[in-house]
C-alpha cells in the first residue's frame, strides 16, 4: 500500500473503555457501567467473550436521543438503580464513552447527585473518565486501576498501620493463568497474605465451572486488600513503558517506595522480579525457582539449534511486546520488527535498550502506534520467519505463509486465551517450546516436500528455516 | 396468546416483555422499545444494525466516521464470505481524536475519503457515522455529496449515529444507503426469470448453497443482499421481478420500496430446514407460473430430501424429545427454527429476538406450543433464569450467550456470525442437524457440577454423575397434544402465504 496519511485501516488499538472494563473485571464483587449507548457496552462484550469464552457482563445507560440532547442524567441514574436491583455489586465502576463526553456529562456529579436523592448507602461508585477519542485500552486500564485505587485509599491521608505488605500493580491486561502465575511466585518469595495484587482477573475472567451462573463471578482483588495499598511497606508496577499512575499516586501520597518492572517474560526479566521480590521482602529466593530456571535453561538449549537466527515479528501491547523482545533475544532469534499498538512514553527506548543489551548489531525496527496497515507493510519489508503477537495478525501471516505464535490481547480465533502461560520461567518453557515446536513443524512439512519431488525442487526460500542451523 | 404474568423475576419495568403461552390467556408482549438503561440489554446499537446488514457488500470500503472503538470491534466480525473481492472485511476508520471533536471532523472524512479512492479504487464507499458525528454536527450528506462529485464513484453516507433509535433504525440506515445504488445500471438480462435474494448474509457461505436452486430452476438471481454482493450487482437489482426476503426485519423496508419504486413485489421465505425451504422452491415457481419450472422444483424438493432424509433420520433419534431455546436478533430465523427444531424431533421451550415487532410475537405465539416462555430483548440474567426453568438442553443464540449456556451446561448451537459451516439449504439443514448432534450428545455435559469422586464413588462409576439430559427429565406430549401442534402449524402456514 502507498502513502496513507489520513486513514486508520484495520486498527491495533481498541478504545479507552474496553481497558477501563479490563481493569474492573479485576475487582471482587464488582460491576462496570458504561455511559453512552448500547452498542458500546455490547461490542466490548462480544470481544471480551471472544477472547476470554466467558459470559460477560457489561452496564450500559443506553443513551437515546433524547438523553443526548438533555444531558444523560437521567439514564444514568436509572442504570445505577437497575445494576443494584439486580446484580447488587459493592463496586459500580462508571466510564464514559465518546458520547457521554461529546455532550459533556459530568458522571462524577450525575454519581454525586445519585447518592444525595437517597437510594444509595454504602455502595462504592467509581467515575472513570474515558473518552474513546483519546488514547486506547491501554490508557483506559491504567486510568480505571488509578481510580479504584485513589477511591478505595480516601481518607486518612496519613498511613494508619503499617501492613508490611507488597503492592503489586499490574500496568497492561495479562491472561488470567499468568495472573496465577505471578500469585504463585509472589506467594513462594514473598509469602501468602504478603501482598496486594491489583487487578486479578485470574478467576472472573476464567471462573471454573460449577454448573451454575454467579451474578458477578467470585474472584477480584477484594476490598479491605485495596483499601489497605495505602498502608503497605513497598509497591511493584508491572510493566515499564507505561506511566503507573497508580504506583505514582501511592508513592506521592503515602510516601510508598515504589519500583517498576518489566513483565517477567523470558528467564533474565524473571530473574529480575525474583530478584527484586527477594530484595524487597528480606527472604531468600527458594530452591524451587532455581530448579525451574534450570529446566528453563535446559528448554533453551533444546531449543537453540532451531530457533537461532530465525527472523521474528512481535507486536502487540507494548509491555507484553518489550516482554517477548526480551525472551526472543535471550533465544538467539532475531527480532526483525517490533511494533507496539499504542504510544507509551517508554517503549521504544526500552525496547531499543533491551535489544543493545543482548545483540547489540541487531537490525530492528521499532514501531509504536500504527496500523495494521502500516504494520503489514512494515512485513513485507522485513521478511520475519514467524509473527508473533495477537490474533489480527493471521491476514498477513496467511499472505506471507508464516506461521504465527498467538499471544496477547485479542485472541479471538483459537481456544485457550485465557490459559496462556508466558510469565515468569514457566510461562517461558511454554513459550519457547510453542515457538521451537512451530519451526520443526515448518521443517517437517518443507522436508517432505523436498524429498517427495526432488527433481522439482526448489532450494528453500529465505523465508524457510533451513538457515537456522547454518 | 401470551400470558404476561411473571415468568421469573426480574425488573418491575421488563415483566411485560416475558410471558408463557398459554392456549385461552390473553395478552400481548411489549416489544419494539428502546432498552431500559442498566437492563443489561443483548442489543447493540443502530451503528451495529447498519454495520451487519451493509457489511457484507464485498467489494466497498466500509469507512466508519467516528473514534477508533467502532472500528476495531467490527472488524471482520461477521462471518459473510465473497466469492470475488475481500475489501469488506478490512476496517477504515476516520479514527477521531479530541481536536476533530473540538473542530469538526469534515475535513479528516473528506481527506480520507479521497486518499481511500486513490488507493483502492472502489466502486463505491459507504461512510458510517457514528454517535458523537451526531452531536459535533458534521453535514455527512455534504461531504459525501461533495466527494462523489469530485472523485466520480458514489461516496454514501450511512446515517447511524449509535444513540439515535435501534438496532432496527441501523437496518434501515442500511437499506436507504443501498437505495442509492439500485438502479443506477443497466441490468444484463439472462433469463425470462430474475430474482433478488434479499436479507442473506452469506455467512459461511448460505448464499452459495441457496443461489444454484434458483439457477436450476432456470431462474437468474441478479444479486443478493447483502451477502456476496458487489455494488455493480446491487446497481442492477430493479432488474428482477420478485424479490425474496429472508430476514425480514433487516430487509422488509427495502423491499417495499423497490415494490413502491420499481413494482417489484417481494415474498418473505427461509431456506432454512426441509419444510421451509420446499415452501421457498414452491413459492417461486408458483410465482412465475411456470409449470414447467414447477415440475425442476418438485423434483429437486425430491431428490435433496431423499439424499439428506437417511442421515437426518438417523440424527433425528439422537435429538428426538430434546428441548431447544431460542434467542436470535431477529425474528425471522428464529420462526423458520422453530420448524427447524420440529423436524429434528425437538421442542422449542423458550423464544426470544432482540429486534421483534408486534406481528413476529403473534406469528411465534401461533407457531409455539403451550407453555412455551416468548421474550423480547432479554439479558443475561433472564436467559440464565429461563434456561434453568425451562429446563433447555440446548441453546441457539450469539456469541453473548454462548457462555452463559455452557455455564449452565446446556449445549449451544451459533446461528448467529461466528458460525462456520452453513445451514441453509439442504446440506446446510444436514449441517446443523450434525452441529445439534455433536453438542446436544457430547459426553462433556455429564461432567458439569461434577465433583471429584462422583465418577469413582463406589460401584456407581460414571452414573454418579448427572447429565442435563437426566436433569430434565420430561414427560412425552400426549398425542393429543401432537395433533394440537399440527393444526397450529397449518394455521400459520395459510396466514403465511396470505401475509
Amino acid at each position: 500500500m502507498s502513502e496513507r496519511n489520513y486513514t486508520t485501516v484495520n486498527p491495533c488499538i481498541m478504545c479507552q473503555p474496553i481497558g477501563s472494563v479490563m481493569a474492573f473485571k479485576g475487582i471482587e464483587d464488582a460491576m462496570v457501567l458504561l455511559h453512552g449507548s448500547q452498542g458500546c457496552s455490547t461490542y466490548m462484550r462480544l470481544h471480551l467473550a471472544h477472547h476470554f469464552r466467558e459470559p460477560v457482563d457489561i452496564g450500559s445507560s443506553s443513551l437515546s436521543e433524547k438523553g443526548a440532547v438533555y444531558g444523560g442524567s437521567e439514564n444514568l441514574k436509572k442504570a445505577l438503580k437497575n445494576i443494584i436491583i439486580r446484580y447488587d455489586p459493592k463496586v459500580i465502576g462508571v466510564s464514559t464513552t465518546c458520547l457521554a463526553e461529546t455532550i459533556g456529562d459530568d458522571i462524577a456529579r450525575i454519581i454525586r447527585e445519585f447518592r444525595e436523592e437517597g437510594v444509595e448507602d454504602e455502595r462504592i461508585i467509581i467515575p472513570v473518565p474515558t473518552p474513546s477519542y483519546e488514547d486506547s485500552h491501554n490508557s483506559g486500564y491504567i486510568k480505571a486501576v488509578e481510580a479504584i485505587v485513589k477511591t478505595f485509599t480516601l481518607g486518612d491521608s496519613k498511613k494508619e498501620i503499617f501492613n508490611n505488605k507488597l503492592n503489586v500493580v499490574l500496568s497492561e491486561n495479562i491472561s488470567p493463568e499468568d495472573i496465577r502465575e505471578l500469585k504463585y511466585i509472589f506467594n513462594s518469595v514473598v509469602g501468602n497474605n504478603s501482598y496486594i495484587l491489583l487487578p486479578d482477573i485470574s478467576e472472573t475472567f476464567d471462573a471454573p465451572m460449577t454448573g451454575d451462573l454467579s451474578k458477578i463471578p467470585p474472584g477480584g482483588t477484594t476490598h479491605a486488600d485495596i483499601a489497605d495499598m495505602k498502608n503497605s511497606a513497598a509497591t511493584i508496577g508491572l510493566g515499564i513503558t507505561n506511566d503507573n499512575k497508580a504506583v505514582n499516586y501511592l508513592g506521592q501520597t503515602f510516601d510508598i517506595p515504589s519500583q517498576n518492572l518489566p513483565l517477567p517474560i523470558g528467564l533474565e526479566y524473571t530473574d529480575r522480579i525474583l530478584a527484586a521480590l527477594s530484595n524487597i521482602s528480606g527472604t531468600e529466593i527458594p530452591d524451587e525457582f532455581q530448579k525451574e530456571r534450570g529446566r528453563l535453561i535446559d528448554t533453551m538449549v533444546d531449543s537453540h539449534k532451531y530457533v537461532y537466527g530465525t527472523k521474528v515479528a512481535i507486536y502487540g501491547d507494548p509491555n507484553n511486546v518489550l516482554g517477548m523482545l526480551s525472551l526472543v533475544l535471550e533465544n538467539g532469534m532475531h527480532p526483525i520488527l517490533v511494533v507496539a499498538s499504542s504510544k507509551s512514553p517508554g517503549f521504544a527506548e526500552q525496547a531499543m535498550e533491551r535489544v543493545k543489551q543482548v545483540k547489540p548489531d541487531c537490525d530492528v525496527t521499532i514501531l509504536e502506534d500504527v496500523d495494521f496497515d502500516t504494520f503489514n507493510d512494515a512485513i513485507r519489508k522485513a521478511k520475519p520467519q514467524m509473527l508473533i503477537g495477537n490474533s489480527n495478525g493471521k491476514y498477513i501471516a496467511k499472505e506471507l505463509n508464516v506461521p504465527l505464535i498467538r499471544f496477547g490481547f485479542p485472541i479471538h480465533d483459537r481456544v485457550g486465551a485465557q490459559r496462556l502461560l508466558t510469565l515468569g520461567y514457566k510461562g517461558a518453557m511454554r513459550m519457547l517450546d510453542r515457538i521451537t515446536n512451530t519451526i520443526l513443524e515448518v521443517r517437517d512439512t518443507e522436508l517432505a516436500a523436498k524429498w517427495s519431488e526432488p527433481e522439482s525442487y526448489v532450494p528453500l526460500s529465505e523465508n524457510s528455516f533451513h538457515s537456522a542451523e547454518g | 396468546m401470551p400470558d404476561i404474568t411473571s415468568v421469573i423475576s426480574t425488573l418491575d419495568e421488563r415483566q411485560p416483555y416475558i410471558a408463557l403461552k398459554k392456549a385461552k390467556k390473553g395478552g400481548e408482549l411489549a416489544c419494539d422499545n428502546t432498552s431500559i438503561a442498566g437492563s443489561m440489554s443483548q442489543r447493540a446499537c443502530v451503528y451495529s444494525g447498519a454495520r451487519v446488514a451493509l457489511n457484507p457488500v464485498t467489494d466497498a470500503i466500509h469507512l466508519v466516521h467516528g473514534p477508533i472503538g467502532c472500528a476495531s470491534y467490527t472488524w471482520d466480525i461477521r462471518g459473510s464470505l465473497s466469492s470475488d473481492k475481500e475489501t469488506f472485511r478490512t476496517s477504515f476508520s476516520t479514527d477521531m481524536k479530541e481536536l476533530d471533536v473540538v473542530f469538526g471532523g469534515e475535513k479528516k472524512l473528506s481527506n480520507c475519503i479521497d486518499e481511500l479512492a486513490e488507493l483502492y479504487n472502489p466502486p463505491v464507499i459507504f461512510v458510517y457515522s457514528t454517535c458523537i458525528v451526531g452531536i459535533i454536527g458534521d453535514d455527512l450528506q455534504a461531504v459525501c455529496k461533495n466527494a462523489t462529485e469530485k472523485i466520480g464513484i458514489p461516496v454514501i453516507p450511512v446515517q447511524s449515529e449509535g444513540f439515535k433509535g435501534t438496532k432496527s433504525d441501523g437496518y434501515k440506515a442500511a437499506c436507504n444507503a443501498l437505495k442509492e445504488l439500485i438502479g443506477t445500471k443497466e441490468p444484463e438480462i439472462k433469463s425470462e426469470y430474475r430474482i433478488n435474494i434479499l436479507g442473506d448474509y452469506n455467512v459461511a457461505g448460505d448464499v452459495w448453497l441457496v443461489k444454484p436452486l434458483f439457477e436450476k430452476m432456470g431462474i437468474q438471481v441478479i444479486t443478493s443482499m447483502t451477502g456476496d454482493a458487489t455494488a455493480n450487482c446491487i446497481s442492477k437489482a430493479h432488474g428482477a421481478q420478485l424479490n425474496l426476503v429472508q430476514c425480514s426485519g433487516s430487509m422488509t423496508y427495502l423491499a417495499k420500496w423497490m415494490e413502491k419504486k420499481f413494482d417489484i413485489p417481494f415474498k418473505k421465505i427461509s431456506y432454512f430446514g426441509l419444510e421451509d425451504l420446499s415452501i421457498a422452491l414452491r413459492t417461486v415457481a408458483e410465482f412465475f407460473g411456470s409449470e414447467e419450472m414447477m415440475n425442476i422444483a418438485e423434483d429437486i424438493i425430491e431428490q435433496e430430501t431423499n439424499r439428506i432424509m437417511p442421515e437426518i433420520r438417523e440424527i433425528r433419534t439422537r435429538l428426538e424429545g430434546k428441548t431447544a431455546a431460542i434467542y436470535m436478533g431477529g425474528a425471522a430465523k428464529a420462526l423458520t427454527l422453530i420448524k427447524g427444531f420440529r423436524e429434528l424431533g425437538m421442542e422449542v421451550v423458550i423464544i426470544g429476538t432482540q429486534t421483534g415487532k408486534r406481528a413476529d410475537y403473534k406469528q411465534i405465539s401461533y407457531r409455539v406450543k403451550d407453555g412455551t416462555v416468548i421474550v423480547d430483548d432479554a439479558n443475561p440474567l433472564e436467559l440464565a433464569d429461563l434456561l434453568k426453568k425451562q429446563k433447555a438442553d440446548l441453546m441457539v443464540a450469539g456469541v453473548k450467550e454462548r457462555f452463559l449456556a455452557y455455564k449452565l451446561g446446556v449445549s449451544f448451537c451459533d446461528f448467529n456470525h461466528d458460525r462456520v459451516v452453513e445451514f441453509e439449504g439442504y446440506d446446510g439443514f444436514l449441517n446443523f442437524a450434525r452441529e445439534l448432534d455433536t453438542s446436544v450428545n457430547s459426553p462433556v455435559w455429564k461432567y458439569i457440577g461434577s465433583r471429584i469422586g462422583d465418577s469413582y464413588s463406589g460401584s456407581k462409576g460414571a452414573e454418579g454423575i448427572k447429565g442435563p439430559s437426566e436433569r430434565s427429565e420430561r414427560k412425552n406430549e400426549t398425542e393429543g397434544e401432537r395433533n394440537n401442534m399440527q393444526e397450529i402449524n397449518s394455521i400459520t402456514l395459510q396466514e403465511e402465504s396470505v401475509a
